[in-house]
């Protein structure tokens, strides 16, 4: 029989990364901060956005899309503060670039500062897809218990900030900040942590002003890469 | 992770890189799953037993290489391995340390019988 071994050496997945990272570079070139927002469902990504469109008014532009299974009613929550599409999978359990590109057309490709992915409900399976994002931040909410990053180490280990929400529910729940904070860290040490209670504004302040740093850094990043060539 | 997905799409690679590389019936994929893949290796195995006998038309070995995740020390450079998802590096305790393995899903090689000059493919 006559055999022969072709090496490859290749990432399956090369294709598509190759993709986002192009369409990262895109975005980022025209200044739009792409922040892909990660929980498990019911963690508060819909209402932190709310808070985050009232707190930019006037001063930065944002636009949202929204992935959920089924039905358009994040985007009917968000649509009167901010441009918003809605991506429905009917039933994928995470979203993919290309269901983002179609989304930023529908939008017709805003060159805004920041351009928000709800991504869908699940600490599993969005953390193994690239969207393009700048900023991948995960939330958790005090009612989910402090054990989670354990847990689902990639969704941690792959994001930049961690949010815990929710943080009026603290009396009420046995839920460490410090014992979550200390897990995550286990496993993403450079992980910025934030709080927040986003429906009566606190710690939204703290939530804008971080992401207009990471924004600025955007900016610094490519004006500099402009420069240089 | 969407093992059955993945395995598709390594299937329809390995097709068009033997079909380019002058045909041929697959007899082994030799794969590559990094720890930090978020690929099951039992059920990318039972994925790619179910889908290979549709995709191709004759029998193809898959060989699964788990890898460890390794990082590496942005201070110290030392090079180490990650147990217990403990992203810290063992020598100077600093956590700022990059990934320099573990998270690829791989292929790595394709063995193919030449006397066939037509790849396996059943449609």
């Amino acid at each position: 029989m006559n055999q022969r071994t072709i090496i490859v050496k290749k990432d399956i997945q090369a294709d598509q990364k190759a993709d986002a990272a192009v369409e990262r570079e895109r975005l980022g070139r025209r200044g739009t901060l792409v922040v892909n927002l990660l929980s498990s469902p019911g963690a508060g990504k819909t209402t932190l956005l709310e808070a985050t469109a009232r707190q930019f008014a006037g001063r930065r532009s944002m636009a949202v899309l929204v992935g959920d299974l089924e039905t358009d009613r994040d985007a009917q929550r968000l649509a009167p503060l901010v441009p918003v599409a809605q991506l429905t999978t009917g039933g994928a359990c995470h979203l993919e670039l290309p269901l983002v590109q179609r989304g930023l057309q529908a939008l017709g490709d805003p060159a805004v500062d920041f351009l928000f992915i709800e991504n869908i409900g699940n600490l599993v399976c969005p953390a193994s897809h690239d969207l393009a994002e700048h900023l991948r931040v995960v939330l958790i909410s005090t009612t989910e218990g402090d054990d989670k990053p354990g847990k689902y180490p990639k969704m941690f280990r792959t994001s930049q900030a961690m949010v815990i929400t929710k943080l009026d529910l603290l009396p009420h729940v046995p839920f460490s900040v410090d014992a979550v904070t200390e897990d995550a860290h286990r496993i993403q040490p450079e992980l910025d942590i934030l709080t927040n209670c986003a429906l009566d504004g606190d710690g939204v302040s703290d939530w804008c002003e971080f992401l207009e740093q990471q924004h600025q850094q955007l900016l610094a990043r490519y004006h500099a890469t402009a420069v240089n060539h | 992770m969407h093992e059955r997905s993945l395995v598709h799409r390594l299937l329809q690679q390995v097709q068009q890189i033997v079909a380019d590389d002058g045909g041929g019936q697959v007899t082994e994929i030799r794969v590559q799953l990094g720890d930090l893949s978020g690929v099951e290796p039992l059920l990318f195995q039972v994925a790619f037993e179910e889908m290979v006998s549709v995709m191709f038309s004759s029998a193809c070995q898959l060989s699964l290489d788990v890898v460890p995740v390794t990082a590496v020390c942005d201070h110290c450079r030392q090079q180490f391995e990650i147990v217990d998802f403990q992203f810290r590096c063992p020598d100077c305790q600093t956590g700022a340390v990059q990934v320099v393995q573990g998270d690829q899903v791989k292929l790595i090689s394709i063995n193919v019988n030449s006397d066939n000059p037509v790849e396996g493919v059943a449609s």
